[in-house]
């Protein structure tokens, strides 16, 4: 099941719906650049803030002459600072990403260029990081509505990887990461370590949301017999009778895991939001998302 | 246990191990990739707690598998037990249904026993054997003859009902099982039956007889006799309670006129054979009474045979006969007929052929007329031939005896309860009758006392006149003049308002009638025939009253009642015997009872738990389809319920 990275990951009527998006932080961040977002410090533009009185050294342009007349000293208006972010769009691209139908690695590619793509609308910077052993990789930096094709292009070529150890490649991230701001995990999450790929990144100030994809086939399985599963990533085989029995035990176990991933992520401040593969991604996108706060 | 064809188990020792090393190949399981065995991980670990168990449940198709090979491996091997039972090809079943077949000692009772133990015979038929099957008591019926059909068989014996009227009588039965059983070798009798019947001892049987016994308990009470006379005031009502069972019993007879009742008594019956096992009451009852019925107080537990447990008795006041006396005179005659109830008789010198209507009954006495009336006639000695016989001469002292038929056969109503050897004559006729007329009483080779039908009447004629013998000293004349007035008229008489069941009710009728109903007493009516001047009506199978009304252009004219009871001893004696005396041809004189002979086979319960076993088989095997269908179908319901 791998796909053909000539497919266009999105038509463009669906990237107009995207202009009118915009990607919500629930707290101001610290950027680099100007830009149009909240920031802790303050700046120049149109909304006022504050005044201190004047230094030297101070910018003499922003100085309240108005305020002089009445008071006979200097002050500085201060206004609020809008700079821009630096949005971190993590995209799983393990074996375990390879496989379902509607197929969760493509899920997960249009998802992340829908993120990147209203990141860039809104003037935030974006960096791209797939972690995969052998098919990592890493787009940073890119800035403006220009930035968007290389950004397209990246994810189109992204294939998918062995092996992933979720929790490694999170824990390298959280150290590595530069400027903070909005982070999106696209994975499945299919890995017994995963609290600590989320504890790893819930150790830098991150607004993390973690987009949980899984297929059909995972939800509900429909299995009749004996068979031998292998797994896509390790090769492991488990032997199982597929009654339905079995599977409404999967499914217990299924349901507890999902919530223990939800409690786990409540307690951390990640919006988590589960998605079925099988759900189409603009549906998911404009309906879902916009719901659970995650847009605007 | 034996097995017919042991060799069969083979199959399951070829079979069983092709079935095992099916599964072995079987159990490799089909691989399939899917993204993470994370979860399944996960689930295994919380199945293998019980994992014992879990493996069990997987071979539960080999499990069934298996135990359906066993089940077919000795279905084919015939395993069969010895039973009580038969082992011949060409069976004959002669079933019992007489009166006493009703007893309920054995539940529901000896009838569907009997009909049991004839489908257990049927069942033991092998395969292409034949089977005849007769019922006797009352007229015998051969249900299913010669038949390879089971079905046919079954229904057969389902269909046999009980028949009150009779005895049960084997001879015919015998006899017919005595043809079919010569024709086929091995061939067997099977009598299935209380015992109460009667068997013919000239007849020797060319098959194995056997017994099949029913019926276990000979407690019963029955009213033997009753009788409604008029007596002295109004009318005397006369019952007869007897006691055929081993032990004393206390009942109460409750006597019921016109369906009201009327009195109760306490009846203390010893047992069977003692002086006070018959107990009698007579009661004085008003003279406009009708029917009287007795009836015993149920009696569970004491008293098996419920039928014989009820009596009616019928008012003869209104019944009367017409008896015309022609001849010079005869006290004895006249005396005679005074004393029988209903009879009215007129004397004639001659034949007087007036406008007025014939009587039913004319005895000429000594005189024989130019032209017969019409109606039933009696001829006493008559002294010239007419153009029913003709008078050849005189036969001096007669030697009296039962003609050779009537000793063969039973007695016919004509010579019921009298002797004629010691009747002495002095003088008779002798007398040459047509083929109609049947010698009852001979003497001498010359026929004493004739009766028979011609032309639609009935004709009696006694040799010699009454003054030329002691007859009308003896106790057998009043008994012979009522017999003779009860076989012409049939339907009066002292025991003419009674019958037994079965036996037809014949009824004179006026010419002028245009309908006869009869009100049986269950409440249908129905119409009689109408022959030769009388009403004949055969359909007397259930016990009670019955009202016989003539109607002329739907004006009822004249109603006669009659009683139809089960007045049998033999019947009421229910203690059912524990064996027969059947003559064989083998040299046996003794049917035979309890052999284990009869081969049970059990292939077709072993086939049927084969079915079941492939059933829950297929409901293994789909078990998770089945479990995925009620879930859906709960939570249809479920969904419904909310909805409502």
């Amino acid at each position: 099941m791998t796909t053909t990275s000539s497919q266009p990951l999105f038509d463009s009527a669906f990237l107009r719906k995207l202009d009118r998006l915009a990607l919500l932080t629930r707290r101001a961040m610290v950027g680099d650049f100007q830009g149009e977002r909240r920031s802790p410090r303050r700046g120049s533009s149109v909304e006022f803030a504050d005044f201190r009185p004047y230094v030297r050294g101070d910018d003499i342009r922003q100085i309240d002459w108005n305020l002089y007349a009445r008071m006979e000293r200097f002050f500085l208006k201060l206004f609020v600072a809008e700079e821009e972010l630096t949005v971190h769009l993590l995209v799983d691209n393990s074996a375990s990403m390879d496989w379902g139908d509607p197929h969760k690695l493509t899920y997960a590619r249009r998802l992340a260029a829908a993120f990147g793509y209203v990141a860039l609308s809104t003037l935030d910077r974006v960096t791209v990081t797939a972690f995969a052993a052998g098919a990592g990789g890493q787009l940073r930096g890119v800035r403006g509505k220009a930035g968007a094709l290389p950004l397209f292009a990246f994810l189109q070529r992204l294939q998918p990887g062995g092996a992933g150890n979720l929790a490694d490649a999170c824990k390298r991230y959280a150290r590595t990461a530069i400027n903070p701001g909005p982070l999106i995990l696209c994975s499945d999450l299919l890995d017994p370590r995963w609290e600590d790929a989320l504890r790893a990144l819930g150790s830098r100030p991150f607004e993390i949301t973690l987009i949980h994809i899984l297929a059909p086939q995972e939800l509900r399985p429909q299995l009749d017999g004996d068979f031998r599963l292998l797994d896509a990533e390790t090769g492991e085989a488990v032997e199982i009778t597929a009654d339905l029995e079995t599977l409404q035990r999967y499914q217990e176990h299924l349901r507890e895991w999902q919530e223990a991933i939800e409690r786990f992520c409540h307690g951390r401040g990640i919006t988590y939001v589960q998605v079925d593969t099988a759900q189409p991604v603009e549906e998911f996108i404009l309906t879902m998302l916009r719901r659970r706060g995650v847009f605007r | 246990m034996s097995l017919l064809t042991p060799l069969a188990l083979l199959s399951a020792l070829i079979v069983g191990p092709l079935i095992v090393a099916m599964y072995l190949l079987k159990l490799r399981r089909e691989e399939r990739r899917v993204s993470s065995t994370f979860l399944w991980r996960r689930m295994v670990r919380d199945v293998e707690a019980n994992a014992p168990w879990q493996r069990l449940r997987r071979n539960w198709l080999l499990f069934l598998q298996l135990l359906l090979l066993l089940l077919l491996a000795m279905a084919l091997a015939r395993p069969f037990f010895l039973t009580t039972g038969i082992s011949g090809r060409n069976l004959i079943i002669i079933i019992d249904r007489s009166a006493s077949m009703a007893a309920t000692d054995v539940p529901p009772s000896r009838l569907e026993a009997a009909r049991r133990q004839a489908q257990t015979l049927v069942d033991q038929l092998p395969e292409g054997g034949r089977a005849t099957i007769i019922a006797v008591g009352g007229q015998m019926e051969v249900v299913a003859a010669s038949t390879t059909d089971r079905r046919q068989m079954y229904d057969a014996i389902r269909s046999i009902r009980l028949s009150v009227g009779g005895r049960g009588d084997l001879s015919q039965a015998l006899a017919l099982a005595t043809a079919l059983a010569a024709r086929e070798p091995d061939s067997e009798v099977a009598i299935i039956s209380d015992g109460n019947v009667e068997i013919p001892t000239d007849i020797r049987v060319p098959a194995t007889v056997r017994y099949f016994p029913i019926g276990q308990r000979a407690e019963n009470v029955a009213i033997s006799a009753m009788a409604l006379q008029p007596g002295p005031a109004g009318q005397t009502l006369f019952v007869q309670a007897t006691n055929y069972g081993p032990a004393s019993v206390v009942r109460r007879l409750d006597l019921y006129l016109d369906g009201a009742l009327f009195n109760a008594y306490e009846l203390n019956l010893g047992p069977d054979g003692a002086a006070d096992a018959v107990r009698t009451v007579i009661v004085d009852v008003p003279a406009q009474v009708r029917v009287a019925e007795a009836r015993l107080s149920p009696a569970p537990g004491v008293d098996f045979l419920p039928s014989d447990d009820r009596a009616w008795a019928v008012s003869s006041a209104d019944a009367g006969v017409e008896v015309r006396i022609v001849g010079p005179g005869n006290r004895f005659l006249e005396t005679a007929l005074a004393l029988l109830p209903g009879i009215t008789a007129t004397k004639a010198t001659t034949t007087t052929v007036s406008g007025e209507a014939a009587p039913q009954i004319t005895i000429f006495d000594r005189v024989a007329p130019e032209t017969l009336p019409a109606g039933n006639l009696v001829f006493i000695a008559p002294m010239r031939s007419t153009n029913l016989f003709s008078v050849t001469g005189v036969v001096d002292f007669p030697l009296l005896r039962p003609a050779p038929i009537v000793l063969e056969g039973q007695a016919p109503p004509l010579l019921r309860n009298i002797s004629v050897s010691e009747v002495n004559v002095l003088r008779a006729m002798r007398i040459e009758a047509g083929m109609w007329a049947r010698t009852l009483v001979e003497g001498d080779g010359s026929p004493m006392l004739l009766a028979g039908e011609r032309e639609g009447r009935r004709i009696v004629i006694l040799a010699f006149a009454l003054q030329d013998s002691d007859l009308p000293l003896q106790v057998a004349f009043p008994l012979l003049i009522s017999n003779i007035i009860g076989y012409l008229a049939p339907g009066s008489g002292l025991e003419a308002s009674q019958i037994v069941p079965g036996q037809p009710l014949a009824v004179a009728v006026d010419p002028a009638v245009t309908a006869v109903r009869v009100i049986r007493p269950d409440g249908r009516v129905e119409a009689a025939q109408i022959q030769g001047g009388q009403a004949i009506y055969a359909g007397t199978d259930a016990l009670g009253p019955y009202l016989i009304e003539q109607a002329r252009d739907n004006q009822v004219i004249d109603q006669r009642r009659f009683a139809v009871n089960l007045f049998t001893p033999e019947e009421s004696r229910i203690a059912p015997a524990s064996e027969l005396r059947v003559p064989q041809v083998s040299g046996l004189q003794q049917a035979v009872t309890r052999e284990q002979v009869g081969r049970q086979e059990i292939w077709r319960w072993l086939a049927a738990a084969a079915i079941l076993v492939i059933i829950i088989e297929w409901l293994v095997y789909q078990r998770s389809g089945l479990a995925y269908l009620w879930q859906r179908i709960r939570l249809t319901l479920a969904a419904r319920r909310r909805a409502a």
